[in-house]
């Protein structure tokens, strides 16, 4: 518990509202207002063989960052490593709500998205072993991913917000009905200024753009709390930006799939932005080099009693969509094919350092 | 072929106005570029025309602003950038550093940055330290752009158009005290092409290079040195990267002496990065060292006669002109 005594001194009297990390997510926070979900009506809504699906990307996920941090261990992955263990649910009840005919930007902590937005296994373990199969060829890494729809995998703390507003520009510009920019950001980016200037902008000049704080509790090695002063942080920056905010359970698809579908719902009929929250908190460090000695074994082990995956899996298996034993056969199949793609990154070629220089311009039309 | 006597803001209008006619894809946006007409005027009357969606106000937030574009150039549009002064950039820099520049080759090819980043540059009138800087240094050492910098009218809008064109982020360099500069240009449209630097008078005694607005007192200079029988060479780079090494080698093998004139600092600036590779392409051909001419290494200074003794002027190029025919 060293860091909320830490949080204690330094901010007196606020304390009443630094029990982060300690106690159940809905109930760590005072005046969060939840969106409400029925996770029994959205089941019916998604049907069977989807939510395997869903279930099955989750596992995929989790297998490609527990290879890619064993394989960073062994030395064959290098630069940062930033894991989504832990935060699931958010990004695959995204994409699950939304489908993938959208722009979407995150964060140096970008493998799932990727993953979710069509890039292969094969393509995303290649990028990290630094090889030419890999998705942007070995010149992004870790923090850089791509999609066709993915326009990063950027890495300056909030650097990207105003990449991901700019999508929106061209949404509202092209007029592309149907069509939105999400745009995924840490709990420690809201104070950058760059994120400041995009939401005034992005409410001012009326574009569609989700702005989605995935809450995990830490910046780095600094609690949420003693770098942002207003808590719940989305609900109280919406206010300020006249928009309309979303309070998300990261921990819980069912709720997140819900809240994603009605605030996109909301963006493409008013074409206005939104802010969206969810509190989740990562599993790992910020990176993995991050021992995370700031959280206690106790505090983690709290937030990994709602393993996003255990709990979706859990609700399919209580609402007989799934069974024990499939569950184990298909986590099997998920772990395989990442084994795969470790297979195929190591045996990939290395750039050709002819082509080093190559490629920082565009080619021009003739 | 019809001609016309216009000013270098008005070049660069009739460039972005021609452009935004031939491409739906084109538009403009910075801070007072629409309602205002432009804070120098280049903007004027472009609203009227094209209407708010092409031709936008933003607030005061240039890294939000630039990265927004920047944004908008990845996903299909092709937006220009007008900056007030180049020095508002800095509170963008980020915007331009970590993605304009370095999106296309980190995504592997993916997403390229078709942008035209424009506005005035380096030193007006007594704006002192906070409002004076050239930036084509600072960017010119990233790769990623094109950095260009047009001295006349002409230029300006053959390489305005060009630089719209390309598929490339463009920080493309004017100047707030030659906006008003006149100069005959034809009506009928034409391109400059990037990366081509121009020989603007031939000489052959010693090789002047410069570019933008320095290009004035180079000549003056250069005028000086005739009455006395010498025939100075003028290189206008037009582009500064990709450089032009080329011309300027060329030139530097006739007369075999060379003087560099930029507005900006002289500690890594363009004249370093030309000076080394004039050394690089024709160090035997040179019969006198290089000799630079460059602002003071002070933030550009507020009083009239600071700012005159920091930046080149006609006495301070004749003087290294003699130098090198020393």
């Amino acid at each position: 518990m060293v860091v909320l005594d830490t949080a204690l001194l330094t901010t007196g009297e606020k304390s009443a509202t630094l029990k982060v990390g300690s106690e159940p997510l809905k109930m760590k926070k005072k005046g969060h207002k939840f969106f409400p979900s029925d996770t029994k009506k959205i089941i019916e809504e998604i049907g069977k063989s989807s939510l395997i699906q869903i279930l099955k990307e989750m596992l995929l996920i989790r297998h490609f960052e527990m290879r890619g941090e064993a394989a960073y261990q062994q030395g064959k992955v290098g630069g940062f490593y930033h894991s989504y263990m832990g935060q699931e649910a958010i990004q695959a009840g995204c994409v699950a709500a939304a489908g993938v005919n959208h722009w979407f930007t995150t964060t140096y902590r970008c493998h799932a998205l990727a993953l979710l937005l069509g890039t292969t296994p094969n393509e995303a373990m290649a990028e990290l072993y630094g090889k030419t199969t890999g998705v942007a060829m070995g010149r992004g890494g870790s923090m850089h991913m791509y999609a066709d729809r993915l326009l990063g995998g950027l890495a300056i703390v909030g650097g990207h917000v105003p990449i991901a507003t700019g999508a929106a520009f061209t949404i509202k510009y092209l007029n592309q009905k149907n069509e939105a920019s999400f745009c995924f950001l840490g709990d420690g980016a809201v104070v950058q200024g760059a994120v400041h200037e995009s939401l005034n902008i992005a409410s001012l000049w009326d574009l569609p753009c989700l702005y989605v704080i995935e809450n995990n509790q830490w910046g780095m090695g600094t609690a949420v709390a003693r770098a942002v002063r207003v808590d719940p942080i989305g609900e109280n920056l919406a206010k300020a930006y006249d928009i309309k905010s979303y309070t998300l359970d990261g921990m819980d698809f069912f709720n997140c799939y819900a809240g994603f579908k009605e605030a996109l719902k909301e963006v493409l009929t008013t074409s206005r932005p939104v802010l969206i929250e969810a509190i989740t908190e990562r599993f790992r460090g910020h990176s993995i080099s991050d021992p995370g000695l700031y959280r206690s074994k106790e505090e983690l082990a709290k937030t990994m009693d709602r393993d996003p995956i255990v709990t979706f899996k859990n609700v399919l298996i209580e609402h007989k969509i799934l069974t024990e034993a499939e569950f184990e056969e298909m986590d099997k199949a998920q772990k395989e094919i990442i084994l795969a793609s470790m297979k195929f990154a190591e045996e990939s070629p290395w750039p050709d350092p002819i082509v080093l220089e190559q490629g920082v311009m565009a080619p021009e039309d003739k | 072929m019809g001609m016309q006597n216009i000013e270098i803001r008005e070049a660069l209008r009739q460039a972005i106005d021609e452009e935004m006619t031939r491409d739906a894809t084109v538009f403009i946006m910075g801070e007072e570029v629409a309602e205002y007409n432009g804070a120098y005027k280049v903007t004027k009357g472009m609203l009227a025309k094209w209407g708010s969606r092409r031709v936008i106000d933003t607030p005061i937030a240039e890294n939000g602003f630039a990265g927004i574009a920047i944004g908008a150039a990845q996903t299909g549009l092709r937006p220009i950038v007008e900056f007030m002064s180049w020095n508002f950039s800095f509170v963008a820099a980020d915007q331009l550093i970590s993605n304009a520049c370095k999106a296309y080759y980190m995504s592997g090819g993916r997403f390229k940055v078709p942008i035209v980043f424009r506005g005035p540059n380096g030193a007006a009138a007594q704006v002192s330290c906070q409002h004076s800087h050239c930036v084509e240094a600072i960017y010119g050492n990233l790769p990623g752009f094109i950095v260009i910098a047009p001295s006349n009218a002409y230029d300006a809008k053959g390489l305005l158009k060009s630089a719209i064109r390309s598929n490339n982020p463009v920080i493309f360099l004017e100047n707030e005290l030659d906006y008003g500069d006149k100069m005959e240009i034809p009506t009928e449209e034409y391109l400059v092409p990037i990366g081509k630097a121009k020989v603007i008078r031939e000489g052959k005694h010693v090789t002047l290079v410069s570019y933008s607005r320095m290009l004035k007192f180079c000549k003056e200079a250069a005028d000086e040195l005739s009455k006395r029988g010498i025939s100075v060479e003028i290189i206008d780079l037009r582009t500064i990267k990709p450089l032009d090494i080329a011309t300027v080698a060329a030139s530097v093998r006739k007369t075999h002496r060379c003087v560099l004139v930029e507005e900006g600092h002289i500690f890594a600036g363009i004249s370093a990065e030309l000076g080394f590779q004039i050394i690089e392409h024709c160090f035997d051909d040179l019969d006198a060292p290089l000799v630079r001419v460059c602002q003071r290494e002070t933030p550009l200074p507020y009083s009239k006669f600071l700012e005159k003794e920091s930046l080149p002027n006609t006495a301070r190029i004749v003087a290294a002109l003699n130098e090198v025919l020393a």
